[in-house]
């Protein structure tokens, strides 16, 4: 009973789902298996990380300066960009240009992002949600609620790119409306 | 002549931001529900992309590609700045509406990714008209989708109450948006692909010999 409670609210607080941030990333990773596991691992990542950083500019930055809010991100984004490569290279040669084009693909995009901008808006409103361990948290659960999102168009692709879907409906469009589907779906759980 | 203009206008329908290349879909999804968002969405975006590509240009190509990455994303951040303080004089209510995309719009694939593959190749004069083609597209994506999705969710164009028989206003929520972009989509290329068929249809008749 909890796991199945634990799952409906990472359904409903699903940053994809209910405010389709990432979702031309989504459709990437749900392609294979392989890019699956290796963009929801760096988006996790990212999205973790960056939330943590997330915490210390906007206790840096206050509401005063909130319009560098952006700048700051990005540039925080940015050396965790290059410090994963980097990491990465020195971790090993061959998972270097194995993974390296799913950190390009993950480091700045709307999931990533998107994330950072919602977990400073909920920490807005509450002042119990301005702490680190929240940041924190809540960065990884957008990670994982970008797997789960990913699960449920993987289970599709294949049948929303096959041939029985009409051609100009195959692919993009029908992921799209699939998406909506589910997004129907879980608004209906909140 | 034909495929220097067709590289040109390309970003205005056969290569659209949006509906072919399933770009900068969020906003359109989440904001793309009433012509006044999609007013507000259009001012920052070509604003932004416009001055960020034509800044990122000057970028040295000699540098490794993580840091002309990062450079970009730094270059629309910095832009984004005046763009938003310009918006909150003039459409201050419209940046509480657009909310967390409107910082978002920086961070697009056509400015971050897509720049080295679509603009940089150019000259730049070339690159900039071309450019002009691409905001347009996501223009008029935004602006269709703003005007439907209004009509049928609230009943009104830009605020003034229009005369409908029957409301969807499912299609104010996000899912609402995920269903009608795919549909948009999907009749896009519908009508793309008869238009490709139409034309080799009359090329081909016009090659038949006497």
């Amino acid at each position: 009973m909890f796991l199945i409670n634990d799952i409906i609210a990472l359904l409903v607080s699903n940053l994809i789902l209910t405010q389709a941030l990432g979702t031309s990333t989504l459709f990437i990773a749900a392609g294979s298996r392989k890019k699956l596991i290796g963009t929801a691992a760096v988006i996790t990542v990212f999205t973790t990380s960056g939330s943590a950083a997330a915490y210390f500019i906007n206790s840096l930055l206050g509401s005063r300066y909130s319009d560098l809010t952006l700048l700051f991100y990005t540039i925080a984004i940015g050396i965790l960009y290059v410090g994963l490569l980097t990491l990465l290279y020195y971790i090993s040669r061959n998972a270097f240009e194995k993974y390296r084009k799913y950190i390009h693909v993950s480091a700045y995009n709307c999931a990533v992002m998107g994330t950072l901008f919602t977990i400073e808006q909920n920490a807005s409103l509450s002042a119990e949600a301005f702490t680190l361990k929240s940041y924190l948290l809540s960065g990884f659960e957008a990670g994982i609620g970008f797997v789960i999102a990913a699960l449920i168009l993987a289970a599709a692709f294949g049948k929303l790119n096959s041939s029985k879907v009409p051609s100009s409906f195959r692919g993009f469009p029908a992921m799209l409306v699939y998406l909506g589907i589910i997004s129907m779906a879980v608004y209906s759980l909140r | 002549m034909d495929k220097p203009k067709n590289t040109l206008t390309s970003g205005l329908l056969a290569d659209n931001t949006v509906l072919s290349a399933c770009m900068v879909i969020s906003p359109v999804i989440m904001c793309g529900d009433t012509l006044q968002n999609a007013f507000a969405l259009i001012y920052a975006f070509s604003a932004i992309t416009f001055l960020s590509v034509m800044l990122s240009s000057f970028v040295p190509r000699s540098l490794p590609y993580t840091v002309r990455i990062i450079i970009y994303a730094v270059i629309a951040s910095a832009v984004y700045i005046p763009v938003k303080l310009l918006a909150q004089e003039f459409y201050p209510e419209s940046i509480e509406r657009i909310g967390i995309y409107y910082p978002l719009i920086a961070v697009n694939s056509l400015i971050v990714h897509q720049t080295e593959v679509r603009f940089f190749r150019m000259k730049r004069l070339n690159m900039a008209g071309s450019l002009i083609f691409y905001i347009l597209g996501f223009d008029a994506v935004m602006l269709i989708t703003g005007f439907v999705r209004e009509l049928l969710a609230y009943g009104t164009i830009n605020g003034s109450m229009a005369d409908m028989d029957f409301l969807i206003s499912g299609l104010s929520k996000p899912f609402g948006g995920f269903i009608f972009l795919g549909l948009f989509c999907g009749i896009y290329r519908k009508i793309r692909s008869a238009a490709v068929r139409q034309k080799n249809e009359a090329g081909s008749e016009a090659n038949v010999p006497d």
